[in-house]
């Protein structure tokens, strides 16, 4: 099942791909890898909206763990009220299990396509779809500056690129978090700022093994998931500013028509008042009036 | 619902350790899993199959030795599948890489030449510093030189004796070799999935002409008088001029010709991976007759006597069952004579040996299996190692 649906499709797209690109194995994975992205890009903004939401309730989160740290219960239904879901702290790690199937299927894709074994460039035959004229693509080019694509990269760089991409998409994609006020860290955000480390450690490891065509695609993947990430943070900036201008706006609306219903005579005596106050703000320090004013004179002077 | 607790991110994390894991065990540096090899000196059957060489007596079917012994000090991960070379008294192949360790990507590629001798075959030198990819072809010895291609697009020369370098450099195709160079008056033939023929000077490695054809050649090239014949994946077996490397005739298949053309008595015999046999005129190419076989056909041809074996896929009734086939047919009408079904399907070229046709195959109960050449009876079977333990 997992080959017929997974693995042959795979295969085939690279030989389509590797057609159609001038028999560039290289080009076809950079493609493959693209349009791989591109299928889990709905997954990946879903789950980078979700953790900026969270991280904007963090507040909220702490102050509701704290009281209710006793009480798991209660803690869940104020997480509900405020539309909080614990899982969702790890979606951090859902587009990397989702993409596990990918992972294994690719692998063996690039194996079976690079036929670097009879057995192997057989199985190929057994796999490729009828419409596919196999005799002009095989055996693929495998080779790419130094690296044999179906064998490990014995210069230790893709490996190293594989780590470093792969640490700065996770810390793009993760949204940083304000310390707690009684200064510890949530539990969730302490495992997302491991796996921040240990995920590229681990798959840099990996990729020792790996044939360098598979670190490719990761490096590439890493790459388009930088780029997202970036853009998205520079997105959502723009989106909060907006927000706040909104916000902004609609606070200055609203004292504003507060203001206007003032009909009653203590509200005119009040306005006489502020008027009064006004003139006189610049000659004498100001007399105390009602709270309104007040708060008016705070604004003014903070102006100043 | 319930409060998440520390316990299920440590499960998510090991879940995520073990799929990398996983992703890295399903995949070794090096591609394993290849298709036995197999090779034979009239005495003995030498078998490549995964992390051992053995040497089985043909006659009693004892195991001579076992290559790596317990006091050879060789990486018990590596993996050999090219069929051993024998001659006076040697034993030369290669494996498909070592890898280098924990923290070393790199791949050792090692050939090694082994004395011949039982209960242990000593090993008389070997030579780690030629390849960077594994050896899939048979090495062929001539004299005291022996030719080894490798993956990596390499023909190279070695002293046979001892393993050192006999060309200046070696010889490097546009792809892969996979099939066994031929030679004939000091001219070393050589083909590769770059769909290339190419003759070398036997001293030098200096390339003297090369002839290109439609698809990848993943066997070796076959000698006659004045006529090499070469079979290719664009589905045709070609005669080819020794000397100029003209094409002299093209016969067609229907499909692949993967394994060896054979050659016995001015007639050229090959199959393609859709089980057709053929039988050609060796010096025009005109078609003599054509027959089938189940399943598709990777291996050479073997001819004997007058017979005709093919050694195939098989085809099974259903997949949770696979079986393979050894064909006989004569010679000269195509008529088949008869027919086996081995346990697994069959992929190495079959070999004779003391008036038995001997054919490997992975199965779980049987490695080699031995046919009478004129009857087709069974005559023994060899079970793998753990089974006979």
């Amino acid at each position: 099942m997992f080959d017929t649906f997974i693995v042959n499709p795979m295969i085939n797209a690279l030989l389509v791909l590797y057609d159609l690109l001038f028999n560039n194995y290289l080009l076809a994975i950079a493609v493959f890898t693209i349009l791989i992205r591109a299928i889990t890009l709905p997954l990946n903004l879903r789950q980078q909206r979700s953790m900026q939401r969270t991280q904007e309730m963090q507040p909220q989160i702490q102050a509701i763990q704290k009281k209710y740290k006793d009480n798991p219960q209660r803690l869940q239904e104020e997480f509900q009220k405020i539309g909080y879901n614990p899982m969702e702290s790890l979606t951090g790690c859902l587009p990397l299990l989702i993409q596990m199937p990918i992972l294994f299927g690719l692998y063996r894709a690039i194996i079976v396509t690079l036929g670097s074994t009879p057995q192997a460039m057989f199985e190929l035959t057994q796999r490729t779809y009828s419409f596919i004229n196999l005799t002009p693509l095989l055996p693929i080019n495998n080779f790419f500056l130094w690296l044999n694509l179906g064998q490990p990269d014995p210069y230790y760089v893709l490996p190293v690129l594989v780590f470093g991409t792969m640490y700065l998409q996770q810390k793009l994609l993760t949204p940083q978090t304000p310390p707690s006020k009684d200064g510890k860290e949530d539990p969730t955000q302490a495992m997302s700022k491991s796996m921040q480390t240990t995920m590229p450690l681990m798959f840099g490891f990996f990729s020792l093994s790996f044939p360098s065509g598979l670190s490719i695609y990761f490096v590439l993947s890493n790459l388009i998931g930088i780029a997202q990430g970036y853009y998205m943070r520079r997105v959502t900036a723009k989106e909060k500013e907006e927000a706040a201008a909104q916000k902004k706006g609609r606070k200055g609306k609203q004292e504003i028509v507060l203001d206007e219903p003032a009909a009653s005579s203590a509200d005119v005596a009040v306005a006489q008042a502020s008027d009064a106050e006004i003139t006189a703000v610049s000659s004498n320090p100001p007399a105390p009036s009602s709270t309104k004013q007040k708060s008016k004179r705070k604004r003014r002077s903070k102006k100043n | 619902m319930t409060t998440i607790k520390r316990p299920a991110f440590r499960s998510i994390f090991l879940l995520l350790i073990f799929a990398g894991l996983f992703l890295t065990a399903c995949g070794s540096r090096v591609a394993s899993s290849n298709w036995p090899g197999l090779s034979t000196d009239g005495e003995n059957l030498y078998l490549a199959n995964g992390f051992t060489v053995t040497a089985y007596d043909a006659a009693t079917q004892e195991v001579q030795w076992t290559f790596p012994g317990p006091n050879d000090e060789v990486n018990r991960q590596v993996q050999f599948y090219s069929a051993p070379s024998v001659q006076d008294g040697r034993v030369i192949f290669g494996d498909y890489g070592a890898p280098g360790g924990m923290l070393n990507p790199k791949v050792t590629v090692t050939v090694y030449a082994l004395e011949n001798t039982s209960p242990e075959a000593a090993i008389d030198w070997t030579a780690s510093e030629v390849a960077t990819d594994k050896i899939v072809a048979p090495p062929l010895q001539v004299g005291d030189v022996v030719y080894v291609g490798t993956a990596d697009n390499k023909m190279f020369a070695l002293n046979a004796a001892t393993g050192a370098p006999v060309w200046p450099q070696p010889f490097e195709t546009g792809h892969s070799i996979w099939g066994q160079a031929a030679y004939r008056d000091g001219i070393l033939y050589v083909t590769s999935l770059d769909r290339s023929l190419h003759a070398l000077d036997a001293e030098t490695g200096v390339e003297k002409w090369h002839t290109q054809f439609e698809g990848a050649i993943a066997s070796q090239p076959v000698l006659d008088e004045d006529l090499v014949y070469v079979a290719e994946f664009g589905n045709q077996v070609h005669g080819v001029d020794v000397t100029s490397g003209n094409i002299v005739w093209s016969a067609p298949a229907e499909n692949w010709v993967w394994g060896a053309p054979a050659y016995a008595d001015g007639v050229v015999y090959y199959a393609d991976i859709d089980g057709n046999v053929f039988a050609v005129n060796a010096q025009t190419g005109a078609s003599l007759w054509q027959s089938t076989t189940p399943g598709a056909v990777q291996t050479n041809p073997l001819v004997v006597d007058g017979v005709v074996y093919i050694a195939s896929e098989g085809e099974s009734s259903n997949e949770d069952v696979t079986a393979g086939a050894l064909t006989a047919f004569d010679a000269a009408t195509g008529e088949q004579l008869w027919r086996q079904i081995t346990p697994a399907p069959l992929f190495t070229a079959p070999v004779a040996v003391q008036d038995s046709v001997v054919v490997a195959m992975n199965s779980e109960s049987v490695i080699l299996s031995a046919y009478d050449m004129q009857s087709g009876a069974p005559l023994w079977n060899i079970a793998p190692a753990s089974q006979e333990e």
